[in-house]
């Protein structure tokens, strides 16, 4: 079987920076996979590189989903495909309302026009999910939103979109645990055997939410070590400097 | 360069054949602007600071005779009296009278005194006191042929009436100078908004002209200049907040494509007390178009918490699309409410652009939607909902043509 992300010794860099430095990852249908690391390891340039974010270089190695190389792709093509990233800092944009941004977004995903009452359905259906306000969705996108708003926005467009592959980027960071249970939950409700998830985060704490089967440890660009849920409670329990004093020991 | 003989003549007689049939205050005030056409120069790049940018000095006046084939298309809501020049009566004849060339002196420069000096299709919006006009006033103007074009508005409002005002200015292919002027007078309690949209020909150059003298208390003005189509749309634009508690909102927008050239001179003049002042104007430019706003905001001795703000936002939509933008604050007391002013340019932005796409948008519609929430803030500020509608019809129509 295929899997439905396969990363490959990839590397990539930022101006002159190499960031990534031979990251290898394969995730299978069905998969939720965790990515902790410190700061600066490289979590987020992972999110951005794998969405095809253009201020990233990509210097070596390969990104396949379903199979296919995905480097060459823009970021729209990869959405089309089936790609998310629920970013760690969502964009204001003034003047575009969440409504009318997702159903430009559910249009382009579907490759066609969908009806605006199965459209108006799913949203209402999906904010209920999340228990958002049915205000929010006339609300421009992410502008003057709490942090927990902008992450609720996040998930709202991830289960309206239904993507095969989603990638959370510090989801848990500016919420409340209320809020957090409440966008746990959602992706728990969305999350299906033929769907794979990549949660990357700093804590622990997203973890006793969303249960991942697989855990690793991203340190200076590479996966340091993979395990099971308890290599997240160990580095709770032992801290990133003791981790990474353990590693140079070894 | 100062006229020649051969423009002089021109334009002294002409101005005497169009005022043949003038009134005497008239005839006065053409007969001292056709002199002062021709002792004044044409506006300086480099003495005059609006024109900065714009070279008026190469126009050679005797292409553009003042034939005036201009045709006006009025509507009007009950209780609202729009007459033009020559055909006003009674107290809106006196108004006009007592109006007319106040407001935007002759002596401005040499593109005013011409426009006296030649000016036939002058309008009066005369809106008695406690009226509140059911529907906008309508105004279209729309010149043919190579000419020099003097259109004039005045708007003049009675104590605590409301009326809106949309006037159009369109013109075809040929090459035309136009020299629009408009003058506001809004009377005490009262409300005008006056919506200006430019929709002249490929060859047209418009050097505008409006001033709104808010000398009454609690005067409100709101103005809004669409600029869509025209070789060289400039316009020179004062708000005189001389009552008490007078307020002027001033926006602006233009959609360039092509070698259009916009260019806005605004000046926000606090000179009473609790006086308040704010401009939006934005531009979003494609291919080699060009903009340029100046604008001066003055809160004067006397004007005591005075609560000012200007904003200009350029979108530069190619590489080879400008825009000089100038904000200026001249603060004369320190008992200011806010005095405030911004000003960018750029194009759009890559992060905005990155979000959209990872939600399968293609890079041409995410850039099309920034572009579109851009522009339609500017429109967003008008309060009625049908003209917002109308207003962003004809947007649309432009980007989408563009």
């Amino acid at each position: 079987m295929t899997a439905l992300l396969e990363i490959r010794d990839l590397r990539a860099a930022i101006g002159e920076k190499e960031i990534l430095k031979g990251l290898n990852l394969t995730i299978n249908a069905g998969e939720v996979h965790a990515i902790m690391g410190p700061n600066g390891s490289g979590k987020s340039t992972l999110a951005n590189v794998l969405m095809g974010n253009p201020a990233y270089q990509v210097t070596g190695g390969d990104i396949l989903f379903k199979g296919e190389s995905v480097l060459d792709l823009s970021p729209d093509e990869r959405a089309r495909r089936g790609l998310f990233l629920a970013f760690q800092y969502p964009v204001p944009i003034p003047g575009v309302t969440l409504v009318n941004f997702l159903r430009q977004a559910v249009n382009a995903v579907r490759g066609e026009e969908v009806p605006i009452r199965e459209f108006r359905e799913k949203l209402f259906s999906k904010m209920e999910l999340l228990k958002v306000d049915p205000d929010f969705a006339r609300r421009y996108v992410n502008d003057g939103f709490s942090g927990g708003e902008k992450k609720r926005a996040e998930m709202l467009q991830m289960a309206v979109l239904e993507p095969a592959m989603a990638i959370l980027d510090e989801t848990d960071s500016g919420l409340d645990i209320d809020a957090l249970r409440t966008v746990a939950e959602a992706v728990n409700k969305l999350m299906n055997p033929s769907m794979g998830l990549l949660l990357i985060t700093h804590y622990q704490r997203l973890l006793n939410y969303i249960r991942p089967q697989f855990v690793h440890v991203l340190v200076d660009g590479r996966i340091a070590r993979s395990g099971g849920p308890e290599l997240a409670e160990y580095l709770e329990a032992r801290g990133y400097d003791e981790f990474l004093a353990e590693l140079a020991r070894a | 360069m100062t006229s020649t003989t051969e423009e002089r003549l021109s334009v002294a007689a002409q101005s005497r054949e169009l005022g043949a049939s003038d009134p005497a205050w008239l005839a006065r005030l053409r007969g001292e602007a056709a002199r002062l056409a021709d002792t004044l120069d044409w506006p300086d790049s480099y003495q005059s600071r609006p024109w900065k940018y714009c070279n008026a000095r190469g126009i050679d006046l005797a292409r553009y005779p003042a034939e005036h084939d201009e045709g006006i298309a009025v509507e009007a809501p009950e209780g609202v009296t729009v007459t033009t020049l020559g055909f006003a009566e009674g107290a809106t004849d006196e108004r006009l009278a007592a109006a007319l060339g106040t407001a935007v002196a002759p002596g401005t420069d040499r593109f005013t005194a011409l426009h006296y000096a030649l000016i036939r299709d002058g309008l009066i919006v005369d809106v008695p006191a406690n009226t509140e006009a059911a529907s906008p006033v309508r105004i279209r103007r729309t010149v043919s042929g190579q000419q020099f074009a003097a259109p004039h508005t005045v708007i003049v409002t009675g104590p605590n009436s409301r009326v809106t005002v949309v006037e159009e200015y369109s013109s075809d292919g040929a090459d035309i100078l136009a020299v629009p002027v408009a003058e506001v007078f809004p009377g005490p309690g009262s409300e005008v908004r006056y919506y200006v949209v430019h929709r002249w020909g490929p060859s047209t150059r418009s050097f505008g002209y409006q001033r709104m003298l808010g000398a009454e208390r609690d005067a409100t003005f709101q103005n809004l200049q669409l600029v869509l189509s025209g070789r060289v749309v400039k316009g020179q634009l004062e708000s005189s907040l001389l009552g008490r508690g007078a307020a002027s909102e001033l926006l602006g927008l233009a959609y360039g494509c092509g070698e259009e050239y916009v260019d806005f001179f605004t000046l926000q003049d606090h000179i009473g007390p609790d006086t308040r002042s704010d401009l939006l104007y934005k531009a979003a430019l494609r291919d080699a178009a060009r903009s340029v706003y100046y604008g001066l905001t003055r809160v004067g001795l006397e004007a005591k918490n005075a609560d000012a703000n200007q904003e200009n936002r350029n979108l530069l939509l190619s590489k080879t699309a400008r825009a000089d933008s100038d904000p200026v604050l001249e603060i004369l007391t320190s008992n200011v409410i806010r005095a405030s002013h911004g000003a960018t340019a750029g194009p759009v932005d890559e992060e905005q652009l990155f979000y959209l796409q990872t939600r399968g948008i293609p890079r041409p519609a995410a850039e099309a939607m920034l572009v579109w929430a851009f522009l339609e803030e500017v429109i967003g500020r008008v309060p009625d909902a049908a003209l917002r509608e109308e207003l962003l019809g004809l947007l649309d129509a432009k980007v989408r043509g563009a």
